[in-house]
């Protein structure tokens, strides 16, 4: 099985592969091609070094097999996993929402629903904890510093 | 000097900025009292607001932050045995026992101290060692920057934790990538944008350092909780902050060594806080008489003073490289190059003459700083110890909003707030690798510099690498990262050897 030395040197290792493939198409300009340094250099240098790298990890881990086992994976229940998901999940839909219904009532669906996620059941909490966060962080951000939020693009 | 020291004075002493560096410090302790959470994060999720006040004031608030944070950290060290930030680890070898034996405030009061001995120390020793660097820093060429810069990242990594240097490296090469995305500035052409115009201006600074340090901790968090006091339980009664004659007297020469050492280390590019911590209580034990030797580890009042000069002196001295030479030597003073140049403002050896309110009200904010966390927090500590029974339902939703709305805020792009959602996924399944995350914002940070600076190197050498070591300066500071670079490697392969 792999651990997760191997496993982070391999994404590593794909992740600097795929920059190296793109480091090489990108398109120089005239007056560049007779340079010494151009747009391209640099990145290429690093994809060169990021191979390197993430291969000499690879390496050592292989050498570290002949000697030691042991994967070293942390202890991580499902549940936890499930509310780690679903709040990147919540976020995301946070974000998507953020325009389109404007920042009072995004944020405040955003906390309530992330306290609910994170085991908080009782409604007066869940409203008490998020609507008057948003609307005090809303009443500083546009009364007191003067920053235009948008009120939602579907209402206005 | 102290013509420096006076402007210096007058910038931190107006009312506002006291303001800022009393608010910074409480903030901060809150922040960094939060287990998982460190002073990057703390930094982090300021910056916002620091781009809506002029720059001296934004910069003295986040050294309020940064005091703040590291005492936070002390605190819940000493008081849950759970360091906030890898400098205060350990303060909670003889701390938490302390508290434990009914000394809690015995042990804060010792923490904060030795902390602002620390500081204060650390403090006189950057007024006399910033100007002076930063005259020789003047004839510095631009492959000496490079030289530089590629020690400083060298650096970081072979200094991180053991066995993770390859794996520094790896970081530090993603965040040097991730910095050659948009338009290149000296050509013009676009590089990694894949035809997505958001992508033009490259990726802002605050995105990555809120992605890869406040959502991915606050998730981390909640994935892999480590915190060893449930929420709900009361936090231990905090009793007597007074100290005894014997016990100033046994931990001031510890106080006075731990200083010095922890600056010294501090200055070092990549050592920082926790190196500083660690090397100081290993001194220490050292130096005890063999009767006191026993008592490290159990609730020693020395083995506490020691780590907690030395992480606040190190603080200190990690701002050298980044005020005189506009290198930071860590993840904490990467954020605030981060936030200095966001303000237009370049860090190095031109700062004290271009910028000199920014450059001393700096250096006497931190003073300040560690003033107020003697004088305000401290005895405030039994009642900002109740952060630690906040439910963690509130405490995280509300790093995650003020994470999302603070990039908001300042680029009004739900682009970025994406982008920062798949970064946090990503820095998430890395930390859950084990992979370090202050190199990568290092050498994010760093990339640019290091770009434009080789560029121009080159230009002058008509295209010739030779720049690197026709001067002797360029050439050691070159050996030195090899040397540094080698280190980890070697010690490798001799290991194998042994294991063979």
């Amino acid at each position: 099985m792999l651990n997760r030395d191997t496993l982070g040197a391999l994404i590593f290792l794909a992740f600097f592969t795929a920059y190296a493939v793109f480091a090489w198409q990108i398109p120089l300009l005239p007056f560049e091609e007779m340079d010494a340094v151009n747009s391209a250099s640099i990145p290429k240098v690093y994809a060169v070094l990021g191979l390197m790298f993430s291969l000499l990890a690879l390496l050592a881990q292989a050498i570290k097999r002949q000697h030691s086992s042991g994967d070293g994976w942390p202890q991580i229940n499902r549940r936890s996993i499930g509310q780690t998901a679903v709040l990147l999940l919540l976020m995301w839909v946070y974000t998507a929402l953020l325009e389109p219904i404007g920042f009072l009532l995004a944020t405040s669906v955003f906390l309530s629903a992330g306290f609910f996620i994170m085991g908080e059941r009782r409604w007066r909490v869940l409203l008490l904890a998020s609507v008057p966060v948003a609307v005090v962080f809303w009443l500083i951000v546009t009364k007191l510093l003067g920053i235009y939020l948008v009120p939602g693009e579907l209402w206005s | 000097m102290l013509d420096g020291i006076l402007l210096g004075l007058s910038t931190a002493l107006q009312w506002q900025n006291l303001l800022y560096v009393i608010a910074g410090c409480f903030v901060g302790t809150f922040i960094g009292m939060l287990p998982g959470l460190g002073p990057i994060t703390a930094i982090a999720l300021m910056i916002p607001i620091t781009y809506s006040i002029d720059p001296s004031s934004g910069m003295i608030l986040m050294a309020g932050v940064y005091y703040g944070a590291i005492f936070g950290g002390s605190t819940s060290s000493i008081l849950i045995n759970a360091p906030g930030v890898a400098g205060t680890v350990a303060s909670s070898f003889d701390g938490y026992p302390l508290a434990k034996q009914g000394m809690a405030g015995k042990a804060l009061a010792i923490a904060a101290w030795a902390s602002f001995t620390g500081g204060t120390i650390g403090a006189l020793l950057l007024m006399l060692a910033a100007p002076t660097l930063a005259k020789v820093s003047l004839s510095f060429q631009s492959a000496d920057y490079v030289a530089l810069m590629c020690l400083g990242l060298t650096a970081i990594a072979a200094f991180s934790n053991k066995g993770t240097f390859l794996k520094a490296m790896m970081m530090t090469v993603f965040g040097l990538t991730l910095s050659t995305v948009g338009i290149d500035p000296s050509s013009g052409t676009e590089r990694f944008t894949f035809g997505n115009t958001d992508l033009l201006d490259g990726i802002s600074f605050l995105l990555i350092a809120m992605s890869t340090f406040a959502l991915a901790e606050a998730l981390s968090n909640v994935l892999k909780p480590e915190v060893k006091q449930s929420a709900g339980e009361q936090p231990m009664q905090i009793g007597s902050i007074r100290l005894s004659k014997a016990e100033v007297k046994e931990i001031s020469p510890a106080i006075g060594r731990s200083s010095i050492l922890g600056f010294i280390i501090g200055v070092l590019p990549g050592a920082g806080a926790t190196i500083a911590s660690f090397m100081a209580y290993a001194a220490e034990r050292n130096l005890a008489p063999k009767a006191l030797q026993e008592k490290f580890g159990k609730g020693s009042l020395r083995g506490l003073a020691a780590p907690e000069s030395a992480n606040n002196a190190a603080c200190t001295g990690s701002f050298v490289p980044l005020l005189t030479l506009g290198i930071p030597g860590s993840g904490t003073t990467a954020i605030m190059l981060g936030a200095l140049i966001a303000y237009g403002i370049q860090p190095g050896p031109m700062l004290m003459q271009d910028n000199p309110d920014v450059f001393w009200a700096v250096i006497i904010s931190m003073y300040l700083g560690n003033i107020v966390l003697l004088i305000l927090n401290l005895p405030l500590i039994p009642y900002l110890a109740r952060v630690l029974i906040m439910p963690k339902a509130i405490l995280t939703m509300m790093i995650l909003f003020f994470s999302l709305i603070g990039v908001y805020l300042v680029s009004f792009n739900t682009f970025d707030l994406f982008m920062m959602i798949g970064f946090a996924l990503v820095a998430l399944v890395l930390r859950l690798l084990a992979f370090p995350m202050a190199p990568l914002l290092l050498g994010f940070i760093l990339g640019d510099m290091i770009e434009s600076n080789f560029r121009r190197a080159m230009m002058t050498s008509d295209g010739s690498l030779s720049i690197f070591w026709d001067k002797p300066l360029t050439l050691g500071i070159m050996l030195l990262a090899i040397v540094v670079l080698a280190m980890p490697l070697l010690s490798f392969l001799r290991l194998r050897k042994a294991a063979i």
